[in-house]
Order: structure tokens, then C-alpha cells, then sequence
């Protein structure tokens, strides 16, 4: 049945339509709104590729129903920071983290989540569940040190 | 964004292909087109990999430059491009290039933009051999790299020089793109004589600067390509989005060898179609044979609809009439037997698996000399299929206009597979088709393969409308090309010094190249035996056998291939002969080794572990080596025994604290990305190692998604340390440079078997270390 709703995602409401309420936040972010920054990695919320802030609070959206975010303020990654200098971001860099690139948007968003919520260094670390394949973890932790 | 980049890339490589360009092809094979758009010299890199060579039957080393496959563009407002064939998918060889390029050149290498050029098939100009795999992206091009960078920087000066009237090349100097005439100081840039450059002769001999003139090679660079993957702009596979763009969502049939029964399924409602998808000829591998339908595509308004729908779906498959055979025991057993009931390889041979081939040396004198010795060893290593799995699921978006155009969106390692395929598919000529390679969200081998492409192609040819196709995780699982499993049988004989006499090594598992159709000659599959041929230890009296195995499961290159495989059996089975022998294993390494690079990362391993001080008290250090692609490298693992339970909960053996490693790869470009790509390959060995692993039940593969094919979290992850063998103070072109981008793949596993061994004296011999120890979610810590 569909539904329409609106959503805040990175200060801009968008107006969607979904055929179920239960379509996870994740695809509505990438296939209605066309934000691919957020990445699916595997759908059951272990990953964490898809990663956003709700409210401020780092979520996994394969796993979130889009309903569950009506009325709430989403950050995804391009939202992050206009010039691309949000703290983790510029550590990110700094630190040269990133190889394929492919989990790093949930990466930033897991340590923006906890930024948010005060944490410094390595009172982040076990924030991260967020999985690397490529193994970039070493600078991960370098990157998330100087925070 | 990302149309607007992909593009640009294209009108690009289209400028170079109107036919009312002149062209000359010098001496040295330099193509210069000359037009309105400034200097452009076409040259052969070698992307044409090991990997590659192996498919077209040939043999290891670099290919012959024999064909223009690399555009370096400079257009006269100064914009530097270099076009090339190879993919990146994370190991930071794009940056790596453009460094190569930028010192011959005399430029700032981030002034340079590296791009995939669009693959086309034989005598194109654009892009004709474009595999990315074997750790070969940057060794491979360096000196052609390097000669067109001096090339271009020399038909630039001789158009300046004709401009200012003065000839003497003594008078002029070059840095950051600027020509200086120093007798006045009359700057030209690069771009003003570009247009002019373009005219004039290819140098034949153009000089290279002299090492110790590097500005950016052997100092770490930035990656250039890390904003873009910082604030998700970077585009992959499945984040291209065209106007009214459709979803698709595969799935297959549950078993392998199991086909679409009866009719296609109807359209649910609110979908736009559902398509039957067949294996094409080529692609497929073991138990995917041509023409068969091996899975369906449900195609919708949005991935999670297709999907949603894809799983609802009442499709019929059949049970394979080998089912039954399609076990985990069985394999075991086919193996197990293989090693005494086999066909030896004969020439004129059908050589059906099992066959035996004679790799090096001989077995029976070998058997001899083993039989003779003081002390006999023997022991069997078993390794279990692995899938890929890469974070970027298997995904390809198209826009099939019919009649008129294809454009492939695709994050492969295989480029140039495409354009045939949707040639095939559509009926188009190649003029008409572009394949555009996105970022790889991870490639690992996997993403050379093309059936995610063909499928793709399938599906937008059926529904004429751009369309993102996506495999959701558990169908990566659950129709991977895993690496192979393996038995690996190592007998060898000690004198009563502890000296090896005898050695004999074989491997039993499915040759990766005879899926793909490959003849195999007497030595067998190269795939399957790298890693126990051409060791640097004196053994005595040698033999190296391959067997092939008959599993249908299809099997393919896993990062590292053999080397992973094989790594494991022979640098444990040295370090049980060191323990038979009662000495130190690094010491015995090093008595058995005469090649001084060897000898030089087992040192610099050695130093950087401070092994002669041992490790901390409870802590254990277990050791490997290996030379791949041309690279040298040793790896030490520091390793801890634990009682206690990991953070989901599940019993722990042991901890991996601290891991060193050691690399001689001759020249080392952006030590920064090789001490990363060390790092990174240790994480994708050691993810392997303590989990990794497929299971099959008649044909149905049984781990399908991370929660029961585990992968190491941030907590589990060891300290790395790097080191690099310095680089030569003047490279030449008589050393082959190494790679480095799976280096850091296959010492791990060993490595740590060694030191578990050194702390409990127990011999781990069969991978993975926890086979179906499971990870939870990120909030929910007991998924099933």
C-alpha cells in the first residue's frame, strides 16, 4: 500500500512515496531521494556500510523502517559537512584512511554519532562495529586518536 | 555529479577517436594524434597482468608493448589527463601512476587526472587489454610511464624551442610544467605549446632524470582519490543515476547446477518485469554451463521493492542430477583419493581430474631421498572454499537505448570483457557500446569475473530503461567463484643435522584456468601451484605435484590465488621441519636460503619484531615468507593464548596482538600506500584464516551472509608494523619492480599457525582456525 512521507534529510524535506512502510531508510535515502553516499553492504545490520545519524545517534537504515524515521532529522554522509571538513573528515584524511572506500561513509557517520554524544579518542573505539574489508582498521584507529 | 565525470571521461577519449586525426607511430610505439586538443601520445601499459597472461595460456613476466591501450593528454589550457586501462579498487594505484608520470614530466602529480578509459577490442585505440588483477597495476608501468612522460616533456621543449628560435636544448630548464628559457627567462608553459608539440616528432631516446632527482617517487603522497571518499561522492557500481532509472535485484537458483523449471514466473504486481537470466558462453564456470538459466532477475521501482518481491517470488528450480555429489564430505574424500588414484598428464590426453601433474623435480627420487633420511615428516593441509565477499556487493547499472547505444556502468577488474558481451546481447557494433568502470567498492579478484555484467545486460536489453542491478549479500555468497579447496600433502626427509633432503609437495584442488576453458600443459594449473615452485629453500632432492580436482563448484582468483593456498602448507611445513629439527625457525630459514633478498626481508623482519630479544613474556612469534609478483616478503606474527570469551560472546583460543612485516619489492613508489596495502592484505588473509569459509549441502552453499562467515572487527584488529627494503639509489630496467597489492595476503595465516604452535603446542593444519564461530549485529549482538 503506498504511503507518502515526508522526511528531513540533511536539512532539506523530502517528499516520498513507498510501497511499504516497512522499506528500510536505507533505499528510500538511495533509490527515492538519490543520496548514494549511504551504502548497502549486507542488509542485516552487522556491516554497518549504511550508517547515517538520526537525531544526532549513528543507525543502521538496512535495518531501520522508514516509518521509524518520520519526524526525525537524518544526516547522511553529504550532509556531513558542506566543505567536507567535519572533524572526522578531516581526520579521515589526514590520516589517509580510506582504500576502496566503500564502508567509510558509515565509518565517518559511527564517529560523528559519537562525537556527538561526547566521546573523544579512544572512548570512540568501541563505538565502531562497522566492518572493513579492506582492513583500513590501523588507520581508523590513528584517525579516530586525534579526536 | 557522477554523469557529469563519467561524461567528461567520455567526450574525452571520443575527441581522440575521430577518424580526421593524423596519427604517427614512432619507433618506440608512441601514437601522437595532433588536433584542436593539445598533445596526446598513446602508449602501451602493460595491463595486459600475470593474471591475464595465465588466461591467454602464456606464461609470467611482463607483456610485449605491442599495442596503444594509455593516453597522456595535454591540452592547451595546461590540463593534464593520463587515460588508462586498469581499475582502481582501493590499493591506490590511480595516485601511484600519476606519480610515476609527474617526475618525467616535471609537473605536480596532483595537477594530474587519472582515468579508465572506455575498453574497446582489437585494433581500437582506446584501452585494449584492461584487466586489473596480480598486483600489477604499478610495477608493470613504470618505465613506460616513465619514457612517455619524457616523450611529451621533450616534444613540448622542441615546440618552445622553435618558438623562441634558439635550438640549443642547454638553454632551457623545466619544473612544474613551465619551460624556462634561461638566457632571458621567457616562461612557456605546457599548455601554450601544446597544440604545436603535437607536430613534431617523437624523440627516440628522450632522457630519464636521474633518480636522485625524485620530487614524489619513495615519499609517501596523498591518495588523490580520498575526498571523494570521504564525503560520498565517490560513485560505484550501483550509485550511477539516470533519468527514469529502474532497480533490479538477482536471484538464483539455491543449488549450483540447479536450473529454472517450467515457465517464468508472472510479474508481481507493481513490478515492472521479471527475467529469466542465462549463462553465456565464457562466463560460465563448473557447474554453470552455457545456455542455461541459473537464476531470474526481478526488476522494480526501487531496490528493496525488486528485492521484497525477488524473495516472494514462486520460482521452480530443479535439484542437479549430481547433487548428491555436491557435498563438503565428498570433496574431502575426492580429494583424499585423488592423491593415489590419479591419470598422469599425457600430452594427446583428455586428462580428465584427477590428473597428476609433475610441476618440478621427480617424484620417485624424491621419495628416494626421503625414504633414506635420518627423520621422515609428513602432514596433510586442508583449506576450505573462501568466498570473495568485498563490501560492495556484485552490481552494474545500463542504459540499453535499442538500436542506437549501451552504456555499462561496472566495477570491474575486467573492462574489457564487456563490450563483447553486449555486443552479443544486443546486436550493437562496438562504436556503439561504452563501458564506463566506476570505482570498486573492493574488487578481490571476484569483480574480474563477468556474470554480474552479462546479467545486467540481460535485464536492460528485456526492459529497454536504465536499470541498477544489484546482487543483495547473500547471493555474493551464495554464488561466488571461491578460491579452491585444497589438500595439500607435504612429505620431506632430515638429516641428523636437521638438513632437508627430500621434499615432496602436492596440491589437490579445481583448476581456477580449466573453468575458464584454459588448456593446461604438463606443468598444470599455474594458478594452483604458485607458491610451491621456485622456493629459495636447498631441499635436497625435490618433486612438485599438482592434482587436479574434479569439483564442479566454480572456483576462481581470490586475492593472492595459490599463493594464499599454498603459502599456508609450505611455510607451516617448514616450520615443523625447524621444530623436528630442533632449531630456531628463522635461523633455519636463513641456513637454507642463498638468494640475498630472501635472506634480506627474513632480517628485516627479524629487526623490526626485535626477534633476537624474543617477545613479550605470554606472547608467542610465529614466521612465513613468500615471493609473489616479483616481491620479496616475510611476516612475523605475535600471538597470545586466551581463555577468555571474544567480544560476541564466543570462545577464543588465542589473540593476534602484533603482526611485522617486511617487503622487498626493488622500488617502492608511495611507501605510505604499501604499508597500508601490507596492512590491508594481512586483514583479508587473517579474515580467512580465523573464519573463512563455504560449506555445501547437495550444491546449496551454506553461509550466506557475514553472520556466519565471520569477518574481524576493529577490536580484533592486530598492530601493524611495516618495513620496506630501501630502494636503490639509481633503479633500472634490469630489476623487475614488485608489486605489492596482495603481498600482504598469504604469510598470515601460517604465520600464526606457527606462533599457536610455539604457545601450545598444538599444530593447527586445517583452515579456518573457528570454522562457524558467527558475528552478531551492531545492535543486536545474537543474530542467529
Amino acid at each position: 500500500m503506498a504511503t507518502n512521507y515526508t522526511l528531513n534529510v540533511n536539512g532539506q524535506n523530502y517528499n516520498v512515496t513507498v510501497n511499504n512502510p516497512t522499506m528500510p531508510l536505507l533505499w528510500v535515502i538511495r533509490d527515492l531521494i538519490n543520496l548514494t553516499g549511504t551504502k548497502y553492504g549486507c542488509g542485516i545490520g552487522i556491516c554497518g556500510a549504511c550508517t547515517v545519524l538520526v537525531n544526532g545517534v549513528a543507525k543502521q537504515t538496512c535495518i531501520l523502517p522508514v516509518e521509524n524515521a518520520v519526524g526525525t532529522t537524518i544526516t547522511t554522509i553529504e550532509g556531513l559537512s558542506p566543505t567536507s571538513t567535519h572533524p572526522a573528515q578531516v581526520a579521515w584524511v589526514a590520516n589517509q584512511v580510506p582504500q576502496c572506500g566503500y564502508c567509510q561513509s558509515g565509518q565517518l557517520m559511527t564517529v560523528a554519532g559519537a562525537l556527538n554524544a561526547g566521546l573523544h579518542g579512544a572512548n570512540i573505539v568501541p563505538q565502531i562495529k562497522n566492518v572493513c574489508i579492506c582492513g583500513t582498521y590501523d588507520r581508523i584507529l590513528q584517525a579516530v586518536d586525534t579526536l | 555529479m557522477a554523469e557529469i565525470e563519467l561524461n567528461e571521461r567520455h567526450e574525452i577519449l571520443s575527441g581522440e577517436q575521430q577518424e580526421s586525426e593524423s596519427h604517427k607511430i614512432s619507433r618506440r610505439k608512441f601514437l601522437v594524434t595532433g588536433s584542436a586538443t593539445g598533445l596526446t601520445l598513446g602508449f602501451a601499459l602493460s595491463a595486459g597482468a600475470r593474471r591475464a597472461q595465465a588466461l591467454a595460456g602464456g606464461i609470467a613476466g611482463p607483456p610485449a608493448n605491442t599495442q596503444v591501450n594509455s593516453w597522456l593528454n595535454i591540452t592547451s589550457g595546461g590540463a593534464i589527463t593520463l587515460t588508462i586501462g586498469s581499475s582502481e579498487m582501493g590499493e591506490g594505484s590511480y595516485t601511484g601512476l600519476a606519480v610515476i608520470l609527474s617526475e618525467d614530466l616535471m609537473v605536480d602529480f596532483t595537477k594530474i587526472k587519472t582515468v579508465h578509459g572506455v575498453p574497446a577490442i582489437g585494433a581500437a585505440k582506446i584501452g585494449n587489454t584492461v584487466v586489473t588483477a596480480g598486483s600489477t597495476v604499478t610495477w608493470t608501468n613504470y618505465w613506460n610511464l616513465r619514457n612517455a612522460a619524457s616523450a611529451a616533456r621533450e616534444m613540448l621543449v622542441s615546440a618552445a624551442m622553435n618558438i623562441i628560435g634558439d635550438q640549443n636544448r642547454g638553454n632551457y630548464t623545466v619544473a612544474n610544467g613551465v619551460i624556462t628559457y634561461t638566457p632571458n627567462g621567457t616562461e612557456i608553459s605546457y599548455g601554450l605549446v601544446a597544440n604545436a608539440a603535437a607536430l613534431l616528432p617523437v624523440p627516440a631516446n628522450p632522457p630519464l632524470i636521474p633518480d636522485s632527482e625524485f620530487r614524489y617517487i619513495g615519499k609517501t603522497q596523498n591518495r588523490l582519490d580520498i575526498p571523494s571518499k570521504v564525503n560520498g561522492t565517490a560513485i560505484y557500481g550501483m550509485d550511477v543515476r539516470l533519468p527514469n532509472t529502474l532497480y533490479a535485484v538477482i536471484q538464483h537458483a539455491p543449488a549450483f547446477g540447479s536450473v529454472l523449471s517450467g515457465s517464468v514466473p508472472a510479474t508481481p504486481a507493481g513490478m515492472t518485469a521479471v527475467v529469466p537470466l542465462q549463462v553465456l558462453a565464457g562466463i560460465g564456470r563448473g557447474t554453470e554451463q552455457t545456455g542455461m538459466v541459473n537464476a531470474v532477475a526481478v526488476v522494480g521501482p526501487t531496490t528493496w521493492d525488486a528485492w521484497q518481491a525477488a524473495l516472494n517470488l514462486n520460482v521452480s528450480w530443479t535439484t542437479p542430477a549430481n547433487a548428491s555429489q555436491l557435498n563438503d564430505a565428498v570433496f574431502l574424500s575426492q580429494a583424499q583419493s585423488a592423491l593415489t588414484t590419479n591419470t598422469p598428464y599425457s600430452a594427446s590426453g583428455p586428462n580428465t581430474a584427477p590428473t597428476l601433474y609433475q610441476v618440478e623435480g621427480n617424484a620417485a627420487a624424491a621419495a628416494s631421498a626421503i625414504a633414506g633420511a635420518n627423520k621422515q615428516f609428513s602432514a596433510q593441509y586442508i583449506l576450505p572454499y573462501v568466498a570473495h565477499n568485498p563490501l560492495e556487493n556484485l552490481c552494474c547499472t545500463v542504459n540499453y537505448v535499442p538500436g542506437v547505444s549501451i552504456d555499462v556502468y561496472a566495477p570491474t577488474q575486467g573492462a574489457s570483457l564487456i563490450p563483447p558481451i553486449a555486443a552479443s546481447l544486443t546486436g550493437l557494433s562496438l562504436n556503439q557500446i561504452n563501458v564506463h568502470v566506476t570505482q570498486l567498492g573492493g574488487g578481490l579478484g571476484r569483480k574480474y569475473e563477468a556474470d554480474f555484467v552479462s546479467q545486467a545486460i540481460q535485464v536492460a536489453v528485456a526492459v529497454k530503461q536504465p536499470v541498477v542491478v544489484m546482487w543483495p549479500r547473500e547471493q555474493f555468497f551464495m554464488r561466488d567463484q571461491y578460491r579452491p579447496l585444497s589438500l595439500v600433502q607435504v612429505e620431506a626427509g632430515l638429516d641428523s643435522s636437521g638438513n632437508i633432503l627430500g621434499w615432496s609437495a602436492t596440491n589437490v584442488n579445481a583448476s581456477i584456468l580449466g573453468q575458464r576453458g584454459i588448456p593446461l600443459g604438463a606443468a598444470g594449473d599455474s594458478q594452483s601451484t604458485e607458491g610451491t615452485t621456485t622456493l629459495p629453500y636447498t631441499r635436497g632432492s625435490i618433486s612438485t605435484q599438482w592434482i587436479s580436482h574434479p569439483s564442479p563448484i566454480p572456483v576462481g582468483f581470490w586475492r593472492s590465488v595459490g599463493m594464499s593456498v599454498n603459502t599456508f602448507a609450505v611455510e607451516s611445513a617448514i616450520d615443523e621441519l625447524a621444530s623436528l629439527a630442533g632449531q630456531d625457525p628463522l635461523q633455519y630459514r636463513l641456513n637454507m636460503c642463498t638468494d640475498p633478498r630472501w635472506t634480506g626481508v627474513l632480517n628485516a623482519v627479524a629487526t623490526l619484531a626485535n626477534y633476537s630479544a624474543g617477545p613479550p613474556s605470554g606472547h608467542f612469534f610465529g614466521m612465513a615468507a613468500e615471493k609473489y609478483a616479483n616481491s620479496y616478503c616475510a611476516l612475523i606474527a605475535d600471538v597470545s593464548l586466551t581463555n577468555a570469551t571474544d567480544y560476541e560472546g564466543f570462545p577464543t583460543l588465542f589473540t593476534v596482538n602484533n603482526v611485522y612485516v617486511a617487503l622487498d619489492c626493488y622500488l617502492a613508489v608511495n611507501p605510505g600506500q604499501i604499508n597500508a596495502q601490507l596492512a590491508g592484505g594481512m586483514v583479508h588473509g587473517l579474515n580467512a584464516a580465523l573464519y573463512g569459509q563455504q560449506s555445501f549441502v547437495n550444491g546449496v552453499p551454506q553461509f550466506q551472509n557475514f553472520y556466519n562467515n565471520r569477518v574481524i572487527r576493529i577490536y580484533e584488529m592486530p598492530q601493524v608494523f611495516t618495513t620496506v627494503i630501501p630502494s636503490p639509489a639509481q633503479s633500472n630496467q634490469s630489476t623487475l619492480i614488485g608489486g605489492v597489492g596482495e603481498l600482504g595476503v598469504p604469510c598470515i595465516a601460517p604465520a600464526v599457525a606457527n606462533a599457536y604452535f610455539r604457545a601450545s603446542g598444538k599444530r593447527i593444519r586445517q583452515l579456518p582456525f573457528f570454522p562457524g564461530v558467527k558475528m552478531g549485529g551492531i545492535n543486536n549482538p545474537k543474530v542467529p
